[in-house]
């Protein structure tokens, strides 16, 4: 949809509504980034979740979390030890990546994230 | 280290496994995880994952990637910036947000999300013919 000049501009534009959807929610933006990329800007689907780690080995989110910390909204101990799984576990994952088509992978993922954001909502707002 | 430090060291792992085949930053999963299992109120299950997400976590997984040139750089970096920029107004705005409504509006974005990725799943490379994808 955007070729040339005007490609790299609208993939800022685009990255930037991610990062206040990230802030707001307290991910990383990937999971949007990456259809994002396949369905607007043509990446194949590969391509797309690469350049989407890309972003986000800099610490991206270093200004929404000093938001959050600031807020006295941040648990350290914990998140450390998140940290080395995620590192593992993220080895493992793109392996198991290269190896198979993940169509079917993704639907999957897909419902399950639905119904958990289904959960989420009937418990905030029922 | 107590059984519940493990849990905890656990829950990473998984969420790592998803970082790896999806090419996410992993917090979308963390921050339900950390809210059900770990009890934690949505505000700070949201803080403590943008933590989580700030050192180079997946920098093992893309360089799987970039082995394979699966990876478009320039691309990647302008998003970084996008994130940078993004991510400080997002921040500010939720810590304004009680945390029943947050919690609401992110089931909303997962459902967003949800459908995004489910949307993408098409096959696209021409050799195979659809509907005959062997995963």
């Amino acid at each position: 949809m955007f070729e040339g000049r005007l490609r790299l501009p609208a993939i800022f534009i685009a990255a930037c509504m991610v990062g206040v959807m990230a802030g707001l929610f307290g991910v990383g933006g990937g999971v949007l980034l990456v259809p994002l990329l396949v369905l607007i800007f043509n990446f194949d689907q590969h391509r797309a979740q690469g350049t989407s780690l890309v972003a986000l080995v800099p610490p991206t989110g270093v200004l929404a979390f000093a938001e959050y910390y600031r807020a006295g909204q941040v648990n350290l101990l914990d998140g450390f030890l998140i940290m080395p799984g995620i590192f593992l576990g993220a080895l493992a994952g793109s392996q198991l990546a290269q190896n198979f088509s993940g169509a079917r992978m993704r639907r999957v993922f897909a419902t399950f994230l639905f119904l958990i954001g289904l959960w989420q909502v009937i418990a905030a707002w029922k | 280290m107590s059984l519940g430090h493990i849990e905890v060291i656990a829950l990473g792992l998984a969420a790592g496994v998803l970082v790896g085949l999806m090419g996410i930053g992993g917090g979308i999963v963390l921050v339900p995880l950390l809210v059900y299992l770990l009890h934690m109120d949505q505000h700070m299950a949201q803080g403590t994952s943008i933590m989580v997400l700030l050192p180079p976590t997946g920098v093992g997984a893309l360089y799987l990637y970039w082995k394979q040139r699966h990876v478009d750089l320039q691309a990647g970096l302008v998003c970084a910036a996008g994130f940078l920029l993004g991510g400080f107004f997002g921040g500010r705005w939720a810590i304004h947000i009680n945390s029943k409504n947050l919690q609401g509006l992110f089931g909303c974005f997962l459902m967003i999300a949800a459908l995004l990725l489910w949307r993408k799943a098409k096959p696209r490379q021409p050799s195979k013919p659809p509907g005959k994808v062997h995963v």
